[in-house]
C-alpha cells in the first residue's frame, strides 16, 4: 500500500508562562493509503495535538512530517493552507460548522479556497457528498436547524468534498448521542470501504475497535500500535433511513 | 451592597486592561470636551444674559432700512420716543472712537456718546464719582468724561485722583467726572462715556444724526407689538421725510434684539446650531466607538452574564451589572473633560484679548459657569446611554441556553456582526459629512488668505472722514477740506504720499462707436473718485499720468483706468486720449483716459470671488462726496495715527471720526486671522473625526474578528490562506465603505448645489469633485488600514489555537 504519512520523532512542547509542557514526544508513525486507524487514549495524553498536527493545523516543535513523501513541516502557512484544502478532511468533535453560512455554503467551503474550478463542478461535488451523508434535503438549511447528528453529517460532508488524501476526525461522535454517533461511525465505516484513509481520535474503546488499525498514546508517547480484525461491513446507505429520523 | 460588588468588579475589570481603558477615556475625552467647548463658548457669545443687572431685560434696537440693517436718526428718535406705549425704557447711543492725545502721541479709545438714562438702563451706577448726568447735556456745559476701570488703571495709572483730572480727548481738554466698575463697557466694549451734546440739537430732518438704540419693554408687554409699534413709528417719520426731503424710497421696520444677538446681526442662531451640530456628530461619533468597545467587551463576557442569568439575576441586575464598566468610565470622562474645558476657556480669555486689541464685547467672558456644567452632566448622561445602557441592554438580552451550550459564538455573532457593520457604516457617513463639509472650508479659508488683490499696503495707515452735510454742503467745500487734509498730513516729514478714495460703485460704461442693442448690454465697471497718488497704495501708474488739482470742476473731465479695462477695450493700442461715457449719479460723463495704472481686484462676495479687475478712478476733483477714505504711506510708522489726527485738527477740529485711524491692513490681517482661525478649527475637527473613525473602526474591526475568530479557526482548517481570510474583512470593510460614503457623497452633491447657487459659481465644478476624490482617497485609506490592521493580526494565530478560542 502507499504511505500516506510518515511522522518521524514528532515533538510537541507548548510554552506557557515559562512551564514547559511536552504534549507530544518523538511520535514515529507510518500511515498507509486505505488504513482506518484510531488513535486513542486518555485524556490531555496529546491525542488531539497529534491531529491537530496531523491535519496541519499546529505545527510540531521538533520532528519531521512526510505527506505524499513531501516534507510539510518546512511549508509556509500558505503552503499549508493550500495541502488543507486539496489533501485534508477534518472532522470535528463540535462540528464546527459556520453558523452564518447554511448546509450548502459550509460543505462547500474548501472548494472555494481552491482554484481552476468552476461553479459548475463546485456544485456536483457538493451535491454529491450531501447525497452521500443524506443531507441534500437540507441543504438550504442553516446549522441552528440541525440536529447534532445532522451536523456533523455534514462536517463529514465538508471534510469529504475536497476528494481528500486522509480524513482526520477528532472525537466525531463525542457531541452525539449512541444513535446518532452509530450513523456517523457507519458512514465512516463506509467511507473505509470505499477506500478513504482515516484517522479518528476517540476515547470510546467500541468506536476504536471499528477500525483497522488502533494506536494508543500515553503521556505523549505512542505505545501501542497494532491491527485490528478488519471492520464490520456494512450495507451502503444503511444509515441513512436511521438518520432522517434525527 | 450589590451596587458597591458592582463598581468594585467594574473597576477591576477597568484596572485589568489599561490600554483598552485609556483608549475609551481618550476617545470619550476628545468628544465630550470638543463639544462642550463649542457649547459653552458660543452660549457665552451669544446667550448669556449681559452681566449687568436685569441684564436678560435690555433689548438692543435694530432699525431695518428694505431689510437691510440702518441705524435711528435722530429725527425719527426724537419724534417717536415720546409716543411709544409699549416701551419702559428707550434712548440712544452713538459709537466712535475717541483720540487720546498725550503729547505728540496718543491712542484712539472705544467711546460712546450717551444720554442721562444710559447708565440707569445698565442699572450700574459709578464705583468712582459720578455718571453722565442732564446738565453734561447742555450745550456749552463743561466737556466731562466717565471711564471705564481699565481706562483708569492703564491711561491714568489707577491714579487715585483721578476725579480730578483731565484728558485731552479730540483734542479737547474734558473732565474726567466718574470711573465706572470694572469689568463694566456697555453696551458692548466702551471705555469711555461722553455726553451726547448733539441729540436735542439735531432735531433735523434733513440731516439727521444716526444713533444706535436701547430699550427695556413695560412688564407683560409684548415683543412682536413692541418691534411693530416701533418699526411703524419709524416707518411713519422717515416716510414724511421722503415726502419733504426727497430722500430714498424704501421701508423702515425695527427689531428688538439681546445685545449679543444684535452684535451677531441676528444671525446668531443659525451660527449656533450649525458649530453645535457638528460637534454633537464628533460626541455621538465618540459615543458610537465607546458603545462599540464596551459592547464587544460585554461580548466577551456573555457567557459570564448568561450564568448569572441562569443563577436567577433579573434583565435589570445584569444591565445594571454590565454598565457600570461604562458609568464609571464616563463619569470620569466627564470630569476630566470639565477640567480641560474650564482651562481651555481660561486660556481663550487671554488669546482673545490679545488678539482684539481694543477689547471684546463685555460679555465674553468665558469660563466654567452654571450653563456649561448642566449641559456637561447632560451630555454625560446622553453618552452614558448610549454607550453604556444600549450595549448593557442588549448584552442583557440574550437567549442563556444558546449562549450556555455554544459560548459567545453562538446566536449572538449574528446579530453582533449586524450592528458591527450598522456601526461602520454610519461612522464613514458621519466622518465622510466632516471631511467634505471641512475641506470645503478650509479651500475657501486657505484661498482668500492668500489671495493677492493687486495691492499694497506696507506701512499704509487709513482713516475714514465723513463731513457734516449741514456744515459741508457743497462739493467745492469738501474739495477745499479734503485738498487741505491731504496736503497737511502729506507735510509731515514722515509721511510719503497721500491718497483719498471715494468707492462710487459699479457704473455703467458706454464706449464711442458701439452698438448697445438694449441697456443691458452697457459694461458696469466698478468706479470710484480719488484725489492723490494711486500708488500709495500699490496700484502703480503704467502709462500716462496721476490726476492733478488741475483735473477740477470746470474742465475736461479725466479717468485713470487700470490695465485690465485698457487691453478688454483696446487690445494693441494706447488708451490715452481715448473716450468714452460713463453714468455716474445717474448722469452720462464723458470721459478721457490720461492714466493706466496696475490691476486692483476686489473680493465680490463674502465667498472671496473676485471681480474682473476692470477699474476706472475719477478725479475727486471733479468728483467728490462728503464721504472719503484716506490712505497715507509712512516712512515708519512711528505715531503713525498721532500724524493724522493732528493734521485732522489742524483743519477742522469739529470733525469725529467714526471709526479709529488703523493700520490700513488691519482688517484684511483681522479677517485673515479669522479665517486662519476657522480653517485651523475646521482641521481640528475632521482630523479628531478622522481619528476617531480610525480608532473606532479598528476597534469595531478587532471586535468584529474576535467575534469571529472560531470561524476563521474553522476557514483556515478547511484550507483558507491569510489572504483568504484578510479578503473576507476587507471585502466586508468596502462594502460598509461603500455605502457609507456613497450616502456622504449623494449629500455632499445636493449642499454642493446648493452652495454653488448661492455663492454664484465660486468655485468650478471640477473642484466639488476633486474634493470629493480627495476625501473618499483619505477615507478610504484610513478606512482599509483600520480594517487591515486588526484582521492581519488576527490572521497571524494558528489554526489549530483560533478553533480553541472561546
Amino acid at each position: 500500500m502507499t504511505t500516506v504519512i510518515t511522522l518521524e520523532n514528532i515533538s510537541k512542547i507548548f510554552l506557557t508562562q515559562e512551564i514547559e509542557t511536552r504534549a507530544l514526544n518523538e511520535i514515529s508513525l507510518v500511515i498507509k493509503k486505505g488504513e482506518y486507524i484510531s488513535l486513542s487514549g486518555q485524556s490531555g495524553c496529546g491525542k488531539s495535538t497529534l491531529l491537530s498536527i496531523l491535519g496541519l493545523l499546529d505545527s510540531p516543535s521538533s520532528g519531521s512530517y512526510d505527506l505524499h513523501g513531501e516534507n510539510v513541516s518546512l511549508l509556509t502557512r500558505d503552503q499549508r493552507a493550500k495541502i488543507r484544502s486539496e489533501q485534508i478532511g477534518i472532522v470535528f468533535q463540535s462540528f464546527n460548522l459556520i453558523s452564518d453560512l447554511n448546509v450548502f455554503e459550509n460543505v462547500m467551503l474548501p472548494l472555494t479556497y481552491q482554484s481552476g474550478l468552476s461553479k459548475k463542478m463546485i456544485e456536483n461535488k457538493v451535491n454529491e457528498v450531501l447525497k452521500k451523508v443524506d443531507m441534500s434535503h437540507r441543504k438550504n438549511h442553516y446549522p441552528a436547524q440541525l440536529s447534532g447528528g445532522q451536523q456533523q453529517r455534514v462536517a463529514v460532508a465538508r471534510a469529504l468534498v475536497n476528494d481528500p488524501a486522509i480524513i482526520l476526525a477528532d472525537e466525531p461522535t463525542g457531541n452525539l448521542d449512541s444513535k446518532n454517533a452509530e450513523i456517523v461511525l457507519q458512514l465512516f465505516d463506509q467511507l473505509h470501504q470505499d477506500g478513504a484513509t482515516i484517522c479518528m481520535v476517540t476515547h470510546d474503546p467500541a468506536s476504536a475497535k471499528r477500525a483497522s488499525r488502533c494506536l494508543e498514546l500515553f503521556d505523549g508517547q505512542l505505545v501501542k500500535d497494532h491491527e485490528n480484525k478488519p471492520a464490520k461491513s456494512i450495507s451502503p446507505g444503511s444509515y441513512s433511513t436511521q438518520s432522517t429520523a434525527s | 451592597m450589590p451596587i458597591l460588588i458592582d463598581i468594585k468588579y467594574a473597576l477591576r475589570l477597568l484596572f485589568k486592561a489599561p490600554k483598552f481603558t485609556a483608549m475609551i477615556l481618550l476617545v470619550l475625552l476628545g468628544g465630550l470636551s470638543i463639544s462642550l467647548f463649542t457649547f459653552s463658548f458660543l452660549y457665552s457669545v451669544m446667550y448669556k444674559p449681559l452681566p449687568i443687572p436685569e441684564g436678560e431685560t435690555a433689548l438692543s434696537v435694530r432699525v431695518n432700512f428694505n431689510g437691510d440693517f440702518n441705524l435711528i436718526s435722530s429725527y425719527e428718535y426724537l419724534n417717536v420716543k415720546d409716543n411709544l406705549t409699549s416701551f419702559a425704557e428707550f434712548g440712544v447711543y452713538s459709537q466712535k472712537d475717541s483720540r487720546f492725545s498725550i503729547g505728540e502721541s496718543g491712542k484712539s479709545i472705544p467711546s460712546s456718546f450717551v444720554d442721562e438714562g444710559f447708565f440707569k438702563f445698565s442699572r450700574t451706577n459709578a464705583l468712582l464719582g459720578r455718571t453722565i448726568q442732564p446738565q453734561d447735556l447742555i450745550k456749552g456745559a463743561s466737556p466731562v468724561a466717565v471711564i471705564s476701570y481699565d481706562t483708569w488703571q492703564n491711561e491714568l495709572s489707577g491714579n487715585e485722583s483721578v476725579l480730578n483730572m483731565t484728558m485731552r480727548l479730540n483734542d479737547v481738554i474734558t473732565d474726567v467726572v466718574g470711573v465706572m466698575p470694572q469689568g463694566y463697557h456697555f453696551p458692548v466694549r466702551t471705555k469711555i462715556w461722553l455726553p451726547n451734546l448733539s441729540i436735542e440739537l439735531e432735531n433735523n430732518a434733513k440731516y439727521p444724526e444716526f444713533y444706535y438704540g436701547y430699550a427695556r419693554l413695560k412688564e407683560n408687554a409684548s415683543l412682536t407689538k413692541a418691534e411693530a409699534e416701533l418699526g411703524n413709528a419709524i416707518n411713519q417719520i422717515y416716510q414724511e421725510s421722503v415726502q419733504l426731503f426727497d430722500k430714498t424710497k424704501g421701508i423702515k421696520t425695527a427689531n428688538l434684539l439681546s445685545f449679543p444677538m444684535a452684535q451677531m446681526g441676528g444671525q446668531g442662531t443659525i451660527i449656533f446650531t450649525f458649530l453645535n451640530v457638528i460637534s454633537w456628530i464628533i460626541l455621538i461619533l465618540a459615543c458610537i466607538n465607546v458603545g462599540n468597545l464596551l459592547l464587544a467587551r460585554a461580548i466577551e463576557r456573555q457567557k459570564e452574564t448568561a450564568i448569572r442569568a441562569a443563577l436567577g439575576a433579573s434583565t435589570k441586575r445584569l444591565v445594571s451589572q454590565l454598565m457600570w464598566e461604562g458609568i464609571i468610565i464616563t463619569v470620569f470622562g466627564g470630569i476630566l473633560s470639565v477640567l480641560l474645558v474650564g482651562a481651555a476657556l481660561d486660556y481663550t480669555n487671554i488669546a482673545v484679548d490679545s488678539w482684539l486689541v481694543n477689547g471684546k464685547p463685555f460679555w465674553w467672558r468665558w469660563g466654567m459657569d452654571v450653563e456649561t456644567i448642566t449641559i456637561a452632566v447632560l451630555f454625560t448622561l446622553v453618552t452614558i446611554f448610549l454607550s453604556s445602557f444600549l450595549p448593557a441592554w442588549r448584552a442583557a438580552r440574550q437567549d442563556i441556553n444558546n449562549t450556555l451550550r455554544d459560548g459567545t459564538r453562538g446566536a449572538q455573532s449574528k446579530k453582533a456582526g449586524r450592528i458591527s457593520r450598522f456601526l461602520v457604516t454610519t461612522q464613514v457617513f458621519l466622518v465622510a459629512i466632516l471631511m467634505l463639509i471641512g475641506s470645503m472650508t478650509g479651500y475657501m479659508t486657505h484661498n482668500f488668505i492668500n489671495i493677492d488683490l493687486g495691492d499694497d499696503y506696507t506701512n499704509v495707515m487709513r482713516a475714514f472722514v465723513e463731513l457734516p452735510e449741514d456744515k459741508y454742503v457743497d462739493p467745492q467745500q469738501h474739495i477745499s477740506f479734503f485738498k487741505s487734509l491731504t496736503e497737511q498730513i502729506n507735510s509731515h516729514p514722515q509721511v510719503e504720499d497721500v491718497y483719498s478714495l471715494n468707492w462710487i460703485g459699479e457704473s455703467k460704461l458706454t464706449l464711442e462707436n458701439m452698438d448697445y442693442a438694449s441697456e443691458n448690454d452697457h459694461p458696469m465697471v466698478d468706479t470710484m473718485s480719488v484725489i492723490g497718488n494711486t500708488s500709495t497704495v500699490g496700484v502703480n501708474l503704467l502709462a500716462g499720468r496721476q490726476f492733478t488739482d488741475q483735473d477740477k470742476i470746470g474742465h475736461g473731465k479725466k479717468t485713470i483706468i487700470s490695465q485690465s479695462m485698457a487691453n478688454r477695450y483696446w487690445p494693441g493700442e494706447s488708451p490715452l486720449d481715448k473716450r468714452f461715457q460713463l453714468e455716474v449719479n445717474g448722469k452720462n460723463e464723458q470721459l478721457t483716459v490720461v492714466g493706466v495704472v496696475t490691476n486692483k481686484m476686489n473680493p465680490k462676495s463674502l465667498f472671496n470671488k473676485l471681480d474682473s479687475a476692470d477699474e476706472i478712478y475719477l478725479s475727486g476733483f471733479q468728483f467728490i462726496t462728503p464721504y472719503q477714505r484716506i490712505y497715507y504711506k509712512l516712512r515708519n510708522i512711528r505715531n503713525a495715527e498721532e500724524i493724522f489726527y493732528q493734521a485732522l485738527f489742524a483743519v477742522d477740529r469739529s470733525i469725529e471720526l467714526d471709526y479709529s485711524v488703523e493700520a490700513a491692513e488691519k482688517d484684511r490681517d483681522m479677517m485673515r486671522g479669522s479665517m486662519q482661525l476657522v480653517s485651523n478649527i475646521t482641521f481640528g475637527t475632521g482630523f479628531f473625526a478622522l481619528m476617531l473613525a480610525l480608532v473606532g473602526i479598528y476597534g469595531l474591526t478587532a471586535n468584529s474578528i474576535a467575534q469571529r475568530t472560531h470561524e476563521i479557526g474553522i476557514r483556515r482548517a478547511v484550507g483558507a490562506t491569510d489572504r483568504n481570510i484578510v479578503n473576507i474583512f476587507i471585502k466586508q470593510g468596502a462594502r460598509q465603505l461603500t455605502v457609507g460614503l456613497g450616502l456622504a457623497l449623494i449629500i455632499f452633491a445636493l449642499l454642493s448645489y446648493v452652495f454653488d447657487k448661492f455663492s454664484e459659481g465660486m468655485f468650478p465644478s471640477y473642484l466639488y469633485f476633486m474634493l470629493a476624490f480627495g476625501v473618499v482617497i483619505g477615507l478610504s485609506s484610513t478606512v482599509m488600514f483600520a480594517i487591515f490592521a486588526p484582521t492581519r493580526k488576527a490572521v497571524k494565530m494558528e489554526p489549530g489555537s483560533a478553533l480553541r478560542y472561546e
